[in-house]
């Protein structure tokens, strides 16, 4: 039986992903709006704000015919002041069948999932994980190489503050793909190898070796907290510019989950590369946000 | 009223003070140890109550060197009455009571408001510790003297690092003379920043601000060097990591007048209790990974470490469900100590183990106890290695959390005797209570 939440990846079977990533595929060859949530209401609870990922849970929503009701935090007295258990409670007495929350903290969706009765999908918390991203790009993977199992994909940059990393990272391994994560050791710890999961410091000799290679966002604070002496000394060593595709084997694709800052971890060239699969990606999340919801609520 | 006077029989009497481990029955006179003998006959004790403590194990009474009593001003997380009752209920006959109250214990009235209230709960003996710093703000220095003539027994801004080294450094000179020594709490301000937990595999894994080792050995290395250079006592607080002995170890081989204490959560759980978030974990120094709770325990073991101390540090019963950053930090300690310490160090000879708990605290804070010796007051602390399940529930102490709920322990206290009264009797688990005269000195417990 699959899990009442998605709170992170490493909660998931293979066969389970599979399953998810196989639903996500027929709502893609088969768009058209579904009744498979109707009547259920389902809330929006983005403590942090974020168009792109909020936007395709919505239209994700409205196609399988949810009550979607999106609250603001910042202006809920119903949030605001209230504990995290007391919100819970008023949600679940309304009726509310799922809550797709983000937050800053890592960890807030599993202390909501502990007072919530209904589902909850975690949409982003903290620095800890952000599932549907990864499942995203598992179908991404999924559709350009027919399969998951087997592939070697480097993600590259700031993995320490990067949810998109560690649930990739779960995703990756269930699904029986090798992980190379590259970066400076101030961003990427050497206590994140482990089984089926490399770090390394040298982008140069790890892009020939690899399927993929999916960017991080890097974020202006990082290049101020004294974890990277500046921004040309961190492209100089990891960004991803025209020399470095050239590394890069034929077939290889280049992923990043956005928004990217172009002339930090990735050049126009980058963008232009015909192997950039950035388009792909943001399509899929509605996809796979569909068969979450689905596979959970109904 | 209790004369203070009882016959303590047939118990296994651990006295490391004077090289005792025997079965043996113990004769309290008026509050004070009278006779230690093989069979101690009715004619000796003028008629005095008898406890039956076969099977248990008597101890000169446990101190805990480190507790948050939380008065004045977090009343509603403890008092010196419910934490002294939590104490005596966890085998302990004293406590030494951390100043960061509100106010702080950095004035002499304080610290004889803390006598007074401890004096009026009647239980276990509170040993209050002063303040470094005015109002622990890390900026002037507190009355050292003056807090001693009042009774304080140590000085420590325990919950904050004194950051400021040239303050610290001034604060111990000023305090040289005095026997009390400065307690440190070890974490470097900017090391730990906001620091949830351990820095390691597991906050990696979880994407959780964290806190290096690196961030209390740092400090643990500036104070001792601070110590030497000043030649003040020193004790390091609530030590978690290996390295953090080596430090001790090393300033010892210079001369320096430096003690440690470690707690029983340090002991026993690493940072893999954060697996799923959840927040009953949370603690400073946080918990650490396994190798540090192996090198902690093999510092009980070698003798590096002096004393063991709870760092009881209650809570009112809240909502601990929500996120970790909004969880409280610390734990109540006291009532599952004893039981704690023994599963933690399971082949320590109790001899040992007494002398951690008792007899080098009372050295250390230059107190009363520590021993069973003819004419000492007569604190006993009675305990029996049997299994319980700790249930928060039953705790004397406000504080309800702690990562041992639900944890079998293999050692718990039975019974507790301070200046001769029964302060705490398990009532039915002290095998066969032979006088009733017993239920008589806890009812008036509170009151002499």
């Amino acid at each position: 039986m699959a899990p009442r939440n998605l709170l992170d990846l490493d909660d998931f079977s293979a066969e389970e992903l599979m399953a998810l990533l196989d639903r996500a595929e027929a709502f893609h060859r088969d768009p058209s709006p579904r009744r498979l949530l109707a009547g259920v209401p389902v809330v929006n609870l983005f403590f942090e704000p974020s168009t792109r990922t909020q936007t395709s849970f919505a239209i994700a929503e409205h196609r399988l015919g949810a009550e979607v009701v999106s609250i603001d935090p910042g202006d809920s007295s119903m949030v605001k002041g209230e504990s995290i258990a007391d919100t819970a409670i008023t949600l679940a007495a309304m009726g509310v069948g799922a809550v797709i929350v983000r937050h800053r903290e890592s960890g807030f969706p599993y202390a909501l999932a502990r007072s919530f009765p209904g589902h909850v999908v975690n949409a982003g918390d903290g620095t800890h994980a952000h599932p549907t991203q990864a499942l995203l790009d598992l179908m991404t993977l999924r559709q350009e190489f027919g399969r998951v199992a087997g592939l070697r994909v480097a993600i590259v940059g700031d993995i320490a503050h990067s949810r998109v990393a560690r649930s990739n990272i779960h995703g990756l391994r269930t699904l029986g793909a090798e992980t190379i994560l590259v970066g400076p050791p101030t961003l990427l710890a050497d206590a994140m190898a482990e089984e089926g999961v490399r770090v390394e410091r040298d982008l140069d000799a790890v892009l020939p070796t690899v399927n993929a290679v999916m960017l991080l966002r890097i974020q202006r604070e990082r290049l101020e907290g004294a974890l990277v002496p500046s921004v040309a000394a961190y492209t100089a060593e990891y960004q991803l510019n025209a020399r470095r595709l050239e590394l890069l084997r034929d077939g290889a694709i280049v992923m990043h989950p956005g928004p990217y800052n172009r002339g930090v971890e990735l050049t126009d060239d980058v963008l232009d590369f015909p192997s950039c699969r950035y388009v792909n990606q943001v399509a899929n999340g509605v996809f796979v946000r569909m068969a979450v919801l689905e596979a959970l609520c109904s | 009223m209790s004369d203070r006077s009882m016959i303590l029989r047939g118990g296994r009497v651990v006295d490391p003070s004077q090289g005792l481990e025997a079965l043996r029955d113990v004769l309290i006179l008026g509050g004070r140890i009278a006779r230690i003998a093989e069979q101690i006959t009715d004619a000796d004790a003028k008629g005095a109550q008898e406890l039956d403590l076969r099977g248990a194990i008597v101890t000169p009474g446990l101190i805990d060197p480190h507790v948050h009593l939380r008065e004045p001003g977090q009343t509603h997380k403890e008092t010196v009455a419910t934490g002294t009752a939590a104490a005596v209920a966890g085998g302990f006959t004293a406590v030494a009571a951390m100043p960061n109250t509100e106010p702080a214990l950095d004035a002499p009235e304080r610290i004889r408001d803390v006598l007074e209230r401890a004096r009026a709960a009647g239980l276990a003996r509170v040993y209050p510790i002063a303040a470094i710093t005015a109002g622990r703000l890390g900026k002037e220095l507190a009355p050292y003297s003056l807090l001693v003539r009042a009774g304080a027994v140590a000085f420590s801004d325990d919950g904050a690092t004194v950051d400021d080294a040239r303050v610290l450094r001034r604060a111990a000179l000023y305090a040289r003379d005095l026997e009390a020594p400065f307690i440190s709490h070890c974490e470097e301000a900017t090391l730990r920043a906001g620091g949830l937990m351990n820095e390691g595999e597991v906050s990696a894994r979880l994407g959780i601000d964290s806190s290096p080792r690196l961030a209390e050995e740092i400090i643990i290395a500036r104070d001792l060097l601070i110590a030497g250079d000043t030649r003040k006592r020193w004790h390091i607080a609530h030590l978690s990591t290996g390295r953090g002995l080596e430090l001790v170890k090393w300033a010892r081989a210079q001369g320096i007048s430096a003690s440690c204490e470690v707690t029983p959560h340090h002991l026993v759980f690493s940072d893999r209790v954060f697996a799923g978030f959840t927040a009953r974990g949370r603690v400073c120094p946080p918990l650490r990974g396994d190798e540090e709770i192996a090198a902690l325990r093999a510092g009980v073991r070698e003798g590096v470490v002096d004393v063991l101390a709870t760092d009881h540090a209650p809570h009112a019963a809240g909502d601990k469900s929500g996120p970790l950053s909004e969880t409280v930090v610390g734990f109540s300690g006291l009532e599952v100590a004893v039981g704690a310490y023994a599963y933690a160090l399971p082949d320590l000879p109790l001899a040992r183990m007494v002398a951690l708990l008792s007899t080098n605290v009372a050295r250390l804070l230059n107190v009363p106890g520590g021993t069973l010796t003819i004419g000492s007051p007569a604190d006993v602390s009675v305990l029996r290695d049997e299994s319980w399940v700790v249930d928060p529930t039953a705790f004397r102490s406000k504080g309800r959390s702690t990562p041992f709920e639900g944890m079998t322990l293999p050692r718990r206290a039975v019974a507790t005797i301070v200046g001769g009264n029964l302060v705490y009797d398990a009532r039915g688990r002290v095998p066969r209570i032979t006088s009733a005269a017993i239920h008589d000195g806890l009812t008036t417990a509170g009151t002499r």
